[in-house]
């Protein structure tokens, strides 16, 4: 069975009497360490489907598998617990705490495991050399540039070494060289390290980065070009 | 790094906020405290304990050392009471009656009976002899000497009564660290008394439950005379007779509520503020898997750390002051000293610390109510 395997999923939001449905009855399959890039125009519910799979929103109705688990059947606190361990988020604006130096902000995920600070180092460590930034170890956020920050974020989600990463616009806010290096990055994670990734984008550059690109409009996929 | 440190590490983003809120709290603490020590004082010299031995006899039905007089020869009488060990006969002279903090008081006793009636008093400069060798020396109390600068050889002058210190003593018996004990004739000479007239007699009994008896004893003996006797436990006689004082402190308590309800209205609204400023950062904490409870508890400890942090400079700095300014009030001639206590900054320290959580608790749980989906779209 496919890695995230999605059957019939809407979502929809009522405030009072109106109600949107940003998603509606979609199904989708991605196997394991498949990079995958989802387009669509602005409002197509790319962010929606991206946190319904993330564990950070939940479905209306619909299956929604990860690794064989249900998570549409999770309770609140079960899918924080559930985040904390198989979900790296990465955001577009990185959203790293401004007074954590990028050590500090990749511990953060590590903080709520039982692990020892010897443990832990060699986690943050080994992070901080995948993403090639262990000589900015002990530097804050203000003090890297935007790709950096975008390598401490990517460092932060996968340092608990989560098997799903998923990505919003991961590129969005960098010039090309960073963007392109980020996006070598994630290539590298999900064909060296075998992650399955999910990256929203509205670049066509960095949808090539991906193994396959799906386009969304108005909360469907149109088609499924293999690319 | 763990909870703590992050929540510390917040503390840093706003400095100049988080400082004025530990400033603020730090001066709610300071009151707290400065009431806390007022009322233990207080309680410490009016509450009975199961140790106290001590009577006072005063003329019945006054209040103020310069209207009580009983004749002196009384002392024989008192003296031969089943159950009394000790008794002395003591005039005071004081400058104020009324409540104040510049009191000052005159003891007159006689020289040989007030080493043997308070063993404890211990001289710490000057000498004993020059004590008894002068007819115009004074043994001055520890906390008197300190407030009006005094060492042995200085003279001066207070109620028209001129001495020269011959030493300084302290003594666990608070009263005797705020007085100046003077020769009893010379007293009874310079205050106009005349000889033969004091104010009252301390009599210590064999033991703490002979007090009642022994009490109604002496003051029925005298009951026909023409001065009559109220005869009390010291500290009964304190509660009774430093009325004003009572009432004064007893209203500080205010103070000090109101102290409790600015720190928790202070660091609620820091706190607050800190919460709402952070809605998207919560969300992302969330998204990584921090649960509503870790989410809480950061917020609970930057609560905590901002009482602690206030509470402790607040206690220390109340601390300080009263041990360097050594404040007493009197009222009557009688005295209370303000003296700081460990127990007293302990407790104040859990109370900031209270507090601060108590104070976060709200927005403790204001930062986690909202759903994680729209703060991570605001
Ligand atoms: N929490 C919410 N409550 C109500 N409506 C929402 C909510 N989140 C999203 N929507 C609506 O769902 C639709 C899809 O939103 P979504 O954020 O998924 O779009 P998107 O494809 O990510 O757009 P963009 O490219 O601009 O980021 C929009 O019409 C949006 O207004
Ligand atoms: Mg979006």
């Amino acid at each position: 069975m496919a890695f995230i395997s999605i059957r019939s999923l809407t979502k929809s939001y009522t405030k009072g009497k109106t109600s949107v449905t940003p998603l509606e009855n979609l199904s989708l399959d991605v196997p394991q360490g498949e990079f995958l890039a989802l387009m669509g125009p602005s409002g197509s519910g790319k962010t929606t489907l991206l946190n319904l799979i993330a564990g950070i929103d939940t479905p209306s109705s619909g299956q929604l598998e990860i690794n064989g688990r249900n998570i549409a059947d999770l309770s609140q606190r079960q899918l924080t617990q559930w985040r904390a361990t198989h979900v790296g988020y990465i955001f577009q604006l990185y959203h790293l705490v401004p007074v954590l130096s990028a050590y500090e902000n990749i511990e953060l995920p590590l903080l709520l495991g039982k692990l020892t600070k010897a443990e832990r180092r060699m986690k943050i460590q080994a992070a901080l050399d995948l993403v090639d930034l262990s000589d900015r170890a002990h530097h804050r956020p203000a003090e890297l540039s935007g790709g950096q920050e975008q390598r401490v974020a990517i460092a932060r989600a996968i340092v608990h070494h989560p098997e799903l990463l998923v990505a919003d616009e991961p590129t969005g806010d960098l010039d090309r060289d960073s963007a392109d290096s980020i996006l070598t990055l994630l290539q590298q994670l999900a064909t060296e390290h075998g992650k399955t990734i999910v990256m929203v984008t509205h670049d066509p550059k960095a949808a090539q980065a991906a193994h396959r690109t799906l386009h969304l409009e108005k909360g469907q996929l149109i088609n499924n070009p293999r690319q | 790094m763990k909870l703590l440190t992050l929540a510390f590490k917040n503390l840093t983003r706003h400095r100049l906020r988080s400082l004025l809120t530990i400033l603020g709290v730090a001066a709610g603490m300071f009151l707290y405290t400065a009431v806390q020590t007022m009322q233990s004082s207080l309680a410490k010299a009016t509450e009975a304990n199961a140790t106290d031995t001590t009577l006072v006899v005063y003329r019945e039905n006054r209040f103020c050392p310069s209207t009580s007089r009983l004749p002196e020869h009384y002392l024989a009488t008192i003296k031969k009471i089943r159950g009394v060990k000790e008794v002395i006969p003591i005039q005071i002279a004081v400058n104020n009656c009324g409540a104040s903090l510049d009191v000052i008081t005159f003891r007159g006793v006689p020289a040989e009976t007030l080493m043997s009636y308070n063993p404890n008093i211990e001289i710490i400069s000057g000498s004993y002899k020059d004590f008894t060798n002068r007819s115009d020396a004074a043994l001055v109390g520890k906390n008197f000497a300190q407030r009006r600068n005094l060492s042995p050889g200085d003279k001066f002058e207070a109620v028209g009564v001129n001495v020269q210190v011959a030493g300084i003593i302290q003594s666990d018996s608070p009263q005797d660290n705020n007085v100046a004990y003077v020769h009893l004739p010379f007293l009874q000479q310079a205050s106009r008394i005349g000889l033969g007239v004091v104010t009252q007699f301390n009599v210590r009994v064999q033991s703490s439950d002979l007090l009642k008896s022994v009490a109604a004893e002496i003051d029925q003996t005298f009951q026909a005379d023409q001065q009559p006797t109220h005869t009390r436990p010291e500290k009964a006689f304190f509660a009774e007779t430093a009325k004003q004082m009572i009432e004064l402190i007893g209203f500080t308590h205010w103070l000090g509520l109101g102290a409790v309800l600015a720190v928790l209205g202070l660091v609620a609204n820091a706190v607050l503020l800190i919460v709402r400023g952070r809605v998207k950062e919560t969300a992302i904490l969330q998204t990584l898997g921090f649960s509503r409870q870790a989410i809480g508890i950061i917020v609970l400890m930057e609560g905590i750390l901002l009482g602690a942090l206030g509470g402790l400079s607040g206690i220390l700095g109340a601390y300080l002051f009263f041990h360097f300014r050594a404040i007493t009030i009197g009222n009557e001639g009688l005295t209370l000293s303000l003296a700081p206590e460990p127990a007293i900054i302990f407790s104040g320290i859990s109370v900031a610390v209270l507090l601060g959580m108590l104070a976060s608790i709200y927005p403790a749980w204001k930062a986690t109510s909202r759903p994680l989906i729209h703060s991570l779209s605001s």
